[in-house]
């Protein structure tokens, strides 16, 4: 397993929590930081490309 | 579609509007006579008045400019189809403009007695008792509209052409309430009024049956899940001296999930932050990722968010 970075400390209510949950098994992962690392993995590799450039 | 039988025809005129009863699989089909008319329109439950068409849960689900295949969708809570539009044939519709009112001839051009689409639909609303506060914003049918490089919306020249009309099938019983549009002295209608004509035909499960199935939710309710479910019938509003707010999910409550990133995870977060699009701090912008990641992924609809076009 990879080493470990740098720690964030999400703040979320229970309703965003409650949507994470649900998503645990449709992306086949553990727990909640799975998911929440899944969706930093791919959305910057979506977004990655075409974004620095664009601000303003 | 050629053996539909017509249930009545009706020709509307300059000025006036009609109040349709359209039982469940009834099509109404709204017809330029001359061309470059615009017609409002509103929309009841005709078993429960307080279900009408909503524009801005239209405008959500459907953008700017409804055409063929989409739905005409009440309001919030009830939030069910109306109307589904069989057919289209100028493509020039308009829910972003609210209904011309008689404060807007006066405010705009000094002219307090007017023909006005509000005014033209309470008083065909008036045939069922309905009253003026009970016309709501209303679907323009055959308006031309757009939103310029500044973010302001503006009415365009018309397109409809004779000929040209919509169709509209009842998905349950509705009282359907088309007029025409009461502008004379703005562009909606090029300046001008013309006559509308209207055909009524008779119930079509063919055409229901055609009709894409929408999922049905708890939260599309109706007057049953109502904590008062008798309509408030005197104008003044007194406090309930034993109300007890109910409010869902609250107290809201935060939680802090910590998030372990490899060095790969953390390099990207750094990157997006970099970006300056997506917050400021490492948390705000793994919150906004996640969420953001989560609606272009996984959210059903219209996903009404720029920065998934990237």
């Amino acid at each position: 397993m990879a080493q470990r970075e740098k720690s964030v400390k999400l703040v979320l209510n229970q309703q965003q929590l409650e949507l994470i949950d649900a998503t645990i098994a449709r992306v086949g992962v553990a727990d909640r930081e799975g998911v929440v690392r899944i969706a930093l993995r791919e959305f910057f590799a979506r977004h990655s490309a075409a974004r620095p450039d664009d601000k303003a | 579609m050629d053996e539909r039988r017509a249930h009545a025809r009706l020709r509307l005129e300059p000025g006036t509007g009609k109040a349709l009863e359209l039982r469940r699989g009834m099509i109404l089909r709204i017809e330029q006579i001359e061309g470059g008319q615009c017609v409002d329109f509103n929309c009841f439950n005709l078993q429960d008045h307080k279900e009408f068409f909503h524009t801005g849960r239209t405008r959500h689900m459907h953008g700017l400019h409804p055409t063929k295949g989409d739905f005409l969708w009440s309001a919030p809570p009830r939030e069910r189809p109306m109307m589904h539009i069989l057919e289209d044939s100028a493509g020039t519709n308009d829910v972003l403009y609210p209904r011309c009112s008689g404060f807007l001839y006066e405010y705009h051009y000094g002219l307090p007695v007017h023909t006005n689409c509000h005014d033209i639909q309470a008083e065909a609303q008036r045939e069922y008792g309905l009253t003026p506060d009970d016309v709501h914003d209303s679907f323009n049918f055959f308006m031309h509209t757009g939103i310029d490089r500044a973010g302001r919306p503006f009415i365009g020249r018309q397109i409809a052409k004779k000929g040209d009309y919509v169709e509209l099938l009842a998905l349950f019983d509705v009282l359907a309430v088309p007029n025409v549009c009461g502008a004379d002295v703005m562009a909606t209608s090029d300046f001008s009024f013309k006559p509308i004509a209207l055909t009524i035909f008779e119930p079509n499960e063919e055409a229901l049956a055609a009709v894409p199935e929408f999922p049905k939710f708890g939260t599309q309710r109706t007057p049953a899940d109502f904590k008062i479910k008798n309509i408030k019938a005197d104008r003044a509003l007194r406090r309930d001296p034993d109300y007890v707010p109910e409010f869902t999910n609250v107290p809201i409550r935060t939680t802090e999930l910590s998030v372990a990133l490899d060095a790969e995870e953390g390099q990207a977060l750094e990157a997006l932050k970099a970006t300056g699009l997506y917050g400021h701090t490492d948390a705000e912008v793994l919150r906004y990722v996640l969420f953001s990641w989560w609606i272009e992924r996984f959210m059903q609809g219209p996903k009404h968010f720029d920065d998934l076009k990237a």
